[in-house]
C-alpha cells in the first residue's frame, strides 16, 4: 500500500489525540503521549480502535512499547500502513 | 526521576479515590463460616463476591480429601513441577482432566494466571501471532507480552472485527493463536464460540479457549462453553483454574494435540515455581468427581442466577448481556462505585467493586458473584437491600 505523507497522517492524528488526551497540551512532534497528553496504556488502546478505522490497518500491540512521542505514533502508522 | 516515583503517584491515586473507612481492595475476610458467609470489618456477611460458583470450598468430601491428603503427605511439595514437586496426586489429576474432558493430554499448573503464562509463552513466539479478544484477562497480555509473537487485539465479541483481522494476515493465519475465555469475568458474557470456531477454520487458525470462569457452570458435565455450543473438537486448547467451580488453588490445561506434553519441558511458569500442594491437589480431585457426578449442583446454581439476574433487571438496573454466575451491575463513576460499595458492605453483602482499568470499556462496576450454596432467601435479602439502595447506586458522583 502506498505510503501516505507524514503532514497527512500528523494531522489526522492530531484530531484524534485532541479527543483522547487526557491533559491538555499542544500537540507537536516532540509530545509526549503518557506525560504531555496523559495517556496510560488502557486509554491508548481504545484509541488504537480509531486508528485502525481511520486507516484501514492492524496495530499490533507489540508496537505501544516503542511508542513515546506523537511523532513516533505517526511514523508508526506510516510504516504499518506501508507493510500492510 | 526516582525509582519510587511512580508508587508515589498510585498513593495520591489512593488517597483520593479511598479517603477513609475500608478499602475494598484490601478486604480482609476475618473468618469464614461457609462457602456463602464469612466476617469482614467485624460484621457478619454474605458473600456474593467470590467466583466459588459451586460451593464446593465447603464441601465435606473435598475437604476429608485434603485432610487425609495433608497428613499423608505433608503441608508443601517445595518443589516444581518438573523437579521434585510432581507427586502421585498431580499425576493422577492430569489423568482425570484429560478423562474428564476427553482429550489426550492434561498438565497441571500452579495457578490458573501462571497456566496461560506457561501455555501461550509457550505455545507462541517470535514470528508467530496471537490475536485476542480486548476483555482477556490480565494473565493473557502479559503471556503474549512473554512469548514474543505479535500481538494485536480485536474488539471484544466483535466478529467483524476478528475476521478482518484474520483475513489481514493471509499465510501468517497458520502460525495465528486465537484467545478467548468462555465467560468473561468481568460482565459475565460469553464468547460467540461457534462464529469463533468457524473463523478459526476458515483461516486455518489455532484456538485457546479460557474456560476459567465456565467450568463447572456450563455444559452437560460442566467442561465449559465449548461443550455447551458443542464445539470441544475444535478448540485446540483448554486452559481453566482451581481457583473457581473446584474451590482451590492451582490450573491446568487439556489438549487432543499429544505436544501438549512436551510444554512441559519448556514453560517457565511449570519449571521454575513450586507445584500445588498435596492437600489442595486431592481436593480439586474430589471437586472434579463432584462436578462430574452431581449435575444438580448447576442445575441450582442457574436457578439461583436466573433469581438475582431476573430480580435485579426488574429492579431496572444495567446488567451485563447474558445471565451468568457473574451478574455486574454498572454503576455512573467510580466515586458511586466506591460509596455504594460500602454501603452494601455495612447491610452485610459483599461484592466485589471494580474500576477502569480492572473493568472493561472505561466502566465502573458492582460485580456479584453467585453460587449454588446460596439460599433463596440470601439472594432475597441482596435484592431487596439493592433495592433499598438502587439511589445511591445509580447517581453520578464525582
Amino acid at each position: 500500500m502506498t505510503i501516505p505523507e507524514y503532514d497527512t497522517v500528523f494531522q489526522q492524528v492530531k484530531t484524534l489525540l485532541q479527543e483522547h488526551a487526557q491533559l491538555q497540551a499542544p500537540i507537536k512532534d516532540d509530545t509526549d503521549l503518557i506525560n504531555d497528553l496523559g495517556f496510560d496504556s488502557l486509554k491508548l488502546m481504545e484509541m488504537l480502535e480509531e486508528v485502525e478505522d481511520m486507516f484501514d490497518i492492524t496495530y499490533p500491540l507489540n508496537d505501544l512499547s516503542n511508542l513515546q512521542t506523537v511523532k513516533d505514533f505517526v511514523l508508526q502508522i506510516q510504516q504499518i500502513v506501508g507493510s500492510e | 526521576m526516582g525509582i519510587l516515583d511512580k508508587l508515589n503517584a498510585m498513593a495520591v491515586t489512593r488517597e483520593t479515590l479511598l479517603p477513609e473507612g475500608i478499602n475494598p481492595f484490601n478486604v480482609v475476610i476475618e473468618e469464614i463460616y461457609s462457602a456463602t458467609e464469612g466476617s469482614i470489618d467485624g460484621q457478619r456477611v454474605i458473600l456474593a463476591g467470590t467466583n466459588n460458583y459451586l460451593g464446593l470450598t465447603f464441601d465435606p468430601r473435598c475437604i476429608a480429601a485434603a485432610q487425609e491428603t495433608l497428613g499423608k503427605e505433608g503441608t508443601g511439595t517445595t518443589g516444581s513441577r518438573m523437579a521434585n514437586g510432581t507427586f502421585s496426586g498431580h499425576r493422577a489429576l492430569e489423568k482425570e482432566l484429560a478423562l474428564f474432558y476427553g482429550c489426550n493430554s492434561a498438565i497441571v499448573f500452579s495457578t490458573g494466571f501462571v497456566t496461560n503464562l506457561g501455555v501461550v509463552s509457550t505455545l507462541a513466539g517470535p514470528g508467530d501471532v496471537i490475536v485476542l479478544d480486548a476483555d482477556s484477562h490480565a494473565s493473557i497480555y502479559d503471556a503474549c507480552k512473554m512469548s514474543g509473537a505479535k500481538m494485536i487485539r480485536f474488539r471484544h465479541n466483535n466478529m467483524v472485527d476478528l475476521e478482518k483481522k484474520l483475513g489481514r494476515l493471509g499465510s501468517k493465519s497458520a502460525n495465528t493463536l486465537i484467545i478467548v475465555e468462555g465467560i468473561y469475568s468481568m460482565l459475565g458474557d460469553c464468547a460467540p464460540l461457534a462464529e469463533i470456531v468457524a473463523l478459526k477454520k476458515k483461516y486455518g487458525a489455532w484456538l485457546m479457549v479460557d474456560e476459567a470462569h465456565s467450568m463447572g457452570v456450563l455444559g452437560e458435565r460442566g467442561r465449559g462453553l465449548a461443550e455447551a455450543v458443542g464445539v470441544e473438537q475444535d478448540v485446540d486448547f483448554t486452559v481453566g483454574t482451581f481457583s473457581k467451580s473446584l474451590g482451590s488453588i492451582g490450573g491446568y490445561c487439556v489438549s487432543n494435540h499429544r505436544e501438549l506434553d512436551l510444554v512441559r519441558y519448556l514453560s517457565r511458569s511449570y519449571i521454575f515455581t513450586a507445584s500445588p500442594s498435596p492437600a489442595s491437589i486431592s481436593s480439586v480431585r474430589a471437586a472434579l468427581k463432584v462436578i462430574g457426578s452431581e449435575p444438580q449442583l448447576r442445575t441450582k446454581l442457574w436457578k439461583n442466577v436466573e433469581q438475582l439476574y431476573q430480580g435485579l433487571k426488574q429492579l431496572g438496573f444495567e446488567l451485563g448481556a447474558d445471565p451468568s454466575p457473574i451478574v455486574a451491575i454498572r454503576v455512573p463513576t467510580k466515586e458511586s462505585a466506591l460509596f455504594a460499595w460500602k454501603a452494601i458492605l455495612v447491610k452485610g453483602i459483599y461484592v466485589n467493586m471494580v474500576i477502569p482499568p480492572a473493568a472493561p470499556a472505561g466502566l465502573s462496576l458492582l460485580r456479584c458473584s453467585i453460587s449454588a450454596a446460596h439460599t433463596s432467601e440470601q439472594i432475597d435479602y441482596i435484592l431487596k437491600t439493592f433495592a433499598d439502595l438502587k439511589p445511591m447506586m445509580t447517581t453520578a458522583m464525582a
